[in-house]
């Protein structure tokens, strides 16, 4: 065998357990799913009744709108959190200072995100620790259920996803040279100018990779939303969940699946336009 | 009339922690001058600029920028702008941007003429038209002009600059040195600059201050530095020198000139520094300053041609000393002139100086520079 379609070859040996793995775990998954969608669920004819149900129900149509709206409220937040302290870490803090708040950011992540909405709920829930703190300290005179609230699901979610967001933020502000910063202020920048004008947008690649997983993984969310939202969380997620278990209606599942998913990738590009950011280069 | 100052220091001291980075140094330095200040790396120079600029806070003592008291003044509110060593141009704007920079954070002007000034600026170091311009098209010697226009727009009282110069390649190093020096001329801005180059200060600046280890060794013009250095340090630190190292001060010929034995020759030289007959010093002498006579003459000191580094408009010739009792060198700048000595390996040559050419100073180990 020649040498150049030998390597050619090793370096396909290399990518296929991968290539396998989004293959059969991801690929033809969603053909399937893709298919589904569009069966009759009874005769398994071709019919776009399941994408009707969709668009002429005002509910799925609705929850569809609430958790959009929420998935980039939840996104912003984080974003919000997370700039400040990424730079934070990378800009004012020292090499140990900064190796011990990154391990206090991740530390978290070792306990899996269903245990992690378990404590918000022990937090939360009516007989829990925050009620409890309120009415010992004389501000309320009873217990006061925190759960099954929007801006519950949001702050679980926005933990969740926090070192999603930190991480790239960090990466990106890494390579900013301090003295582009020292400069800002030299030539007569004060705080916010400079952040506005040399350090946001040399970390907008960062930002624009943070936004974009926080995004789909909080659109994406189901147990931090089920847990802490119960059945006011209105997360679409939990409409699919709902298909395909509890009414066994795959291929209205399919489809919606197939919305959120198309959906989701094309918001993601429609900002990416926007804002003028080259995927592989945010990437 | 007394000379107007712009910058003064005044027994400004910096410590970090438990080290002494800047020791109670003092310095002014007169309106529309070229100020350098020289010393090695971790000498505290950049420490000295940074405090200037507003980014160090002094321990103790005051800075003064046009008479003010800058002390508790942030960086962005000084009359003085910094050309940082890695220029610190803003990738994300063009080249015009990058000039505005400052003048938009100034604000109280319009946009036109923002622009306008902007522009001046750009024509100003060379680089008209070359507004709309990415960063990263620019060559080096281009981005050094952009960040010279981006801190000379808003007309500084002070300009500071870092070494701005030390990244680029020997050639373009040696023009815009050049190009520096007659913009400082032109403009008559204060020009504060700090190198351990010590080519690049002597050949640009009206005064250099020497720094070691964090306080000033000498502050004089170029000239006077290289002629008549305060201290051993200067002397080993400026320019080319021979250095004769161990010698014994034999007597003084008058209150200025010395006579050193050293390894069993004498020399003669200026004396740098209050010295007594008997004390230990060394002799500085400059490799040009020494006159090369072929043959044997008197009064001179014998020596055999050991090797001659050919250097186009000179030569550097190596002449091991006949008479001394250790094996003792001495490196002769010879200009090619035609009536220059044809001096090959193995000539017998005699060597001497005038006492002005030579320097002695109390022995001192030498640094590692």
């Amino acid at each position: 065998m020649p040498t150049g379609l030998k390597r050619r070859a090793s370096l396909w040996l290399l990518l296929l357990p991968m290539l396998m793995w989004i293959g059969f775990l991801f690929v033809l998954p969603h053909i399937k799913l893709f298919l589904l969608s569009f069966q009759d669920r009874y005769t398994g004819a071709f019919t776009l009744k399941n994408y009707a149900t969709f668009f002429t129900n005002p509910l799925y149509r609705g929850v569809f709108t609430h958790t959009v709206v929420y998935s980039v409220l939840a996104t912003l937040i984080t974003l919000a959190i997370a700039f400040p302290a990424a730079f934070v870490v990378t800009k004012v803090l020292d090499e140990r200072a900064k190796a011990l708040v990154v391990i206090a950011i991740i530390l978290p992540y070792w306990v899996s995100e269903l245990i992690q909405a378990f404590t918000w709920m022990v937090i939360f829930r009516e007989t829990g620790i925050l009620s409890y703190l309120l009415r010992t300290l004389g501000i309320t005179s009873h217990n006061i259920e925190f759960l099954y609230h929007n801006w519950t699901v949001i702050v679980g979610l926005v933990y969740t996803s926090l070192l999603f967001m930190v991480i790239p933020i960090i990466n990106s502000l890494e390579t900013l040279d301090d003295s582009l910063i020292e400069a800002s202020y030299d030539l007569g920048g004060n705080f916010w100018s400079t952040m506005r004008e040399i350090v946001i947008p040399h970390s907008a690649p960062g930002i624009m990779v943070g936004s974009i997983m926080v995004f789909m993984l909080v659109l994406g969310n189901y147990v931090t939303v089920t847990l802490l939202g119960g059945k006011n969380s209105f997360w679409f997620t939990e409409n699919i969940y709902d298909q395909f278990i509890v009414r066994f209606n795959q291929h209205q599942g399919a489809a919606f699946s197939v919305i959120l998913l198309t959906f989701s990738v094309l918001f993601v590009w429609t900002v990416l336009k926007i804002t003028k950011q080259d995927i592989t280069e945010a990437m | 009339m007394a000379q107007e100052i712009d910058v003064s220091l005044v027994n400004v001291t910096k410590k970090f922690g438990d080290l002494i980075a800047v020791d109670n140094v003092s310095f002014d330095v007169p309106k529309g001058s070229f100020f350098s200040i020289l010393g090695p790396s971790g000498s505290g120079k950049t420490t000295i600029l940074r405090m200037i600029a507003g980014f160090e806070v002094p321990t103790s003592g005051d800075i003064y920028i046009g008479g003010e008291r800058m002390n508790d003044v942030p960086p962005n509110k000084r009359p003085c702008n910094m050309v940082f060593q890695r220029l610190a141009l803003f990738p994300m704007m063009n080249v015009l941007d990058n000039v505005m920079y400052g003048l938009r954070r100034r604000g109280g002007m319009s946009k036109e003429e923002m622009v306008r000034r902007a522009e001046e600026a750009l024509e100003r170091v060379g680089l008209a038209g070359l507004g709309k311009r990415r960063i990263h098209q620019l060559s080096g010697g281009q981005q050094q002009r952009v960040a010279l226009a981006r801190s000379l727009v808003l007309e500084p009282t002070v300009l500071l600059l870092d070494e701005p110069l030390a990244s680029l390649d020997l050639k373009l190093r040696q023009a815009m040195r050049l190009e520096l020096k007659h913009l400082q001329e032109r403009l008559g801005t204060t020009f504060v600059y700090i190198t351990h180059d010590q080519t690049v200060a002597i050949a640009m600046s009206d005064t250099i201050a020497v720094i070691n280890k964090g306080h000033i060794e000498q502050i004089a013009p170029p000239e006077e530095l290289y002629r008549r250095p305060a201290t051993h340090f200067v002397a080993s630190f400026v320019g080319e020198n021979n250095i004769l190292a161990e010698g014994t001060l034999v007597r003084l010929v008058d209150d200025q000139v010395g006579e050193v034995d050293v390894g069993g020759v004498l020399m003669v030289g200026r004396l740098g520094e209050p010295l007594s007959p008997g004390e230990k010093v060394d002799l500085f002498v400059r490799p040009e300053m020494i006159l090369l006579q072929l043959g044997k003459h008197t009064p001179g000191i014998l020596g055999k041609v050991a090797e001659i580094d050919f250097d186009g408009s000179h030569s550097l010739v190596v002449v091991q000393l006949l008479e001394s009792k250790r094996p003792l060198s001495i490196n002769v700048k010879v200009q090619h002139t035609e009536q220059a000595p044809d001096v090959h390996v193995g000539n017998v040559v005699t060597l001497s100086w005038n006492w002005v050419a030579a320097n002695v100073f109390r022995h001192q180990p030498l640094q590692g520079i």
